[in-house]
């Protein structure tokens, strides 16, 4: 333990005497660490954002949306679900404990007392709160009733009722939406922004029935669905049959593309991993050369410190070093610089990470994990790089090296 | 009588060089006993430094017979000849070979490192010799804030310090004053009074006045 100790403190000695040697090597080691931590932590949070968004849209949850994915990829927003596709949904599938047509209104402007805003009115049915495991925080949810009557009510995201009447409670009040008053019921909790980036607290819910007749003069289409099932473990199965109900539905025949697309938790983990996969891979690509640029830096000045510590061999050797001693120090060497290195690059990655989430919306997630294998890595580097100097070093022969 | 520290019989050395043989040792006979103080003279070109290697084991002889410390040096593979230096054989380089960036101290512990039969209080012993040398006071300096002389007394600790039978000195004093010399050549008379086992090299008269026997090398050949 003793010899243990004595060879980390001289080891720890030598890197302190050869400095250049040890910033070069530091500081690129750090660099290419620095680039792995970031992808690790953005991997990482990447996931958790994926989870934590399933967690809330609800892992039993389906989305149907109308229109077709090439009319969404330019822009047109056709509507072919219809009341009547909704109602077939319900009776077909009795594990559905939750199936209400949604249908949306963008950019439509409100006020309250003077005060305007440009919000998203969205049409649903009586249990859009549970619907989307999204609760009531104040007042309530419209009812059946309101639904059967078109009343003009409404329940509030966060963000347009702090602009409407700031620390005033909206509830029992009336906005006008359009031109249309309608008597704010309850309001909803904070629920932050979408994966794509949007503020999902900019809205107000209102039954269907009204936002189809007084606000859009519509009374067949919906923008979409939204089922939940009991049975989370057929849900997969539960989609395929859903897909082909509403084909015939809609006399899709067979071959061509359908004229709806169906979401499920797993898609919008998918979508969120590919937003950041392709960073991922970028910073990947930097981090992965960095440290292989790293290794070779450090491989070329051991090499360069091996010849210059011949005499420091030699005398080693004289005094019965093995050559696995003098391999296990210059690795001790290289792998000391390597594991600062690994540490530095952790903190340059954890600052660069912030700064990089404060340029943009980008999920970052810091762990054990994160820095064990940056670790893990500055260690692949100092052992596997510092390899080929060590075994030279340790090949020397004693009598050459001492030959005055 | 406790047997002789090394045994040479009829040793040969002989190096390519280039496409024909060299023989540098062409049968060296020689006996060491335990505690003489020996000096080895020979001009350069004698096959004075060749024989010094052989006798601290950092290279085999060609042919001949070669005991050390009671172990057939010819049949040991590379560990067991560290191993053997480590224990058996202290060594004193003209040019001191201290570690710059290790402190007296540390330079001093660096045998101690490759000691497989561990030794306790390394340290203390370490600071007892240096004492012995007058160099108590400089234990924490770095080699380059020594004089010649006090970098010599520090090899000379750090070969003492594994307690090996065989101290061998090559040109100790060749990079010193003759009154730094002489200061060393105390040091290692007393390391000899004390029971050392010891062999300098060296082409000088005056030194190799000290030991009690002197052996001539000229042309791979020894007499005394």
């Amino acid at each position: 333990m003793e010899r243990f100790t004595l060879l980390l403190i001289q080891s720890f000695e030598a890197v302190k005497a050869f400095k250049l040697r040890t910033f070069f090597c530091l500081v690129s080691v750090a660099l290419g660490i620095a680039a792995i931590t970031i992808i690790v932590a953005a991997t990482e949070g990447a996931y958790k954002k994926a989870f934590d968004i399933v967690a809330s849209f609800g892992p039993d949850s389906v989305m149907v949306m109308s229109g077709s994915d090439e009319a969404r990829a330019i822009g047109q927003r056709e509507k072919t679900i219809t009341l009547d596709d909704v109602e077939a949904t319900r009776q077909a599938f009795p594990t559905a404990y939750i199936v209400i047509p949604t249908t949306w209104a963008g950019s439509v402007n409100v006020s309250y007392k003077g005060n305007r805003y440009q919000t998203q009115i969205v049409g649903s049915s009586s249990d859009y709160s549970q619907a989307w495991t999204w609760p009531v925080v104040e007042g309530s949810d419209f009812t059946d009733e309101d639904i059967r009557r078109y009343a003009n009510v409404g329940i509030m995201g966060q963000e347009v009722a702090r602009e409407l009447f700031g620390d005033q409670s909206p509830v029992g009040k009336f906005v006008q939406v359009r031109n249309l008053p309608v008597q704010i019921v309850g309001v909803l909790s904070e629920r932050g922004t979408s994966p794509g980036g949007s503020s999902l607290d900019n809205r107000i819910v209102m039954p269907y029935t009204t936002v189809m007749k007084k606000l859009q003069n519509e009374s067949r289409y919906v923008v979409g669905m939204r089922l939940r099932f009991t049975d989370l473990e057929n849900v997969d199965g539960r989609v395929e049959e859903l897909k082909r109900l509403l084909r015939y539905r809609h006399r899709i025949p067979d071959g061509q593309p359908e004229d709806f697309r169906i979401f499920t938790p797993k898609d919008i983990v998918k979508f969120l991993v590919a937003l950041t996969g392709s960073l991922v891979v970028f910073i990947g690509i930097v981090g992965v050369i960095s440290l292989i640029v790293a290794g070779f830096v450090l491989a070329n000045l051991f090499l360069l410190s091996v010849k210059e510590r011949v005499k420091e061999i030699g005398v080693r050797r004289a005094v019965g070093a093995r050559k696995k001693d003098i391999l296990m120090q210059f690795l001790t060497e290289a792998v000391m610089i390597t594991t600062a290195g690994g540490v530095v690059g952790f903190i340059l990655g954890v600052i660069s990470a912030q700064l990089l989430t404060y340029v943009a919306e980008f999920p970052v997630y810091f762990s054990w994990k994160a820095f064990a294998i940056g670790l893990v890595l500055s260690w692949v580097v100092g052992v596997g790089f510092g390899l080929h100097p060590a075994r030279q070093a340790a090949n020397l022969e004693p009598i050459e090296a001492i030959r005055t | 009588m406790a047997s002789p520290v090394c045994i040479m019989e009829n040793i040969t050395k002989s190096f390519h060089v280039g496409d024909q043989d060299l023989q540098v040792l062409k049968g060296i006979n020689l006996t060491i006993e335990q505690g003489e103080f020996t000096a080895i003279m020979g001009t350069s070109g004698s096959g004075k430094s060749t024989l010094m290697n052989l006798m601290g084991c950092l290279d085999v002889p060609t042919s001949g017979r070669f005991i050390l410390a009671g172990r057939d040096v010819t049949q040991l593979n590379d560990d067991e000849l560290s191993e053997l230096r480590n224990e058996h054989i202290g060594f004193v380089f003209q040019s001191f070979y201290l570690l710059p960036y290790a402190t007296v101290l540390e330079n001093v512990l660096v045998p101690t490192l490759y000691r497989e039969k561990k030794k306790d209080r390394v340290r203390d012993r370490a600071v007892e010799l240096l004492t012995l040398v007058g160099l108590e006071e400089r234990i924490k300096f770095r080699p380059t804030q020594l004089s010649g002389g006090e970098q010599q007394r520090v090899a000379i600790c750090r070969a003492l310090i594994n307690d090996p039978e065989l101290l061998l000195a090559d040109e100790p004093t060749g990079q010193l004053d003759s009154r730094t010399a002489e200061e060393i050549m105390n040091v290692l008379t007393r390391a000899n009074e004390r029971g050392k086992t010891v062999v300098v090299i060296t082409h000088d008269a005056d030194i190799a006045a000290y030991a009690r026997r002197i052996i001539q090398i000229r042309d791979g050949i020894i007499s005394e």
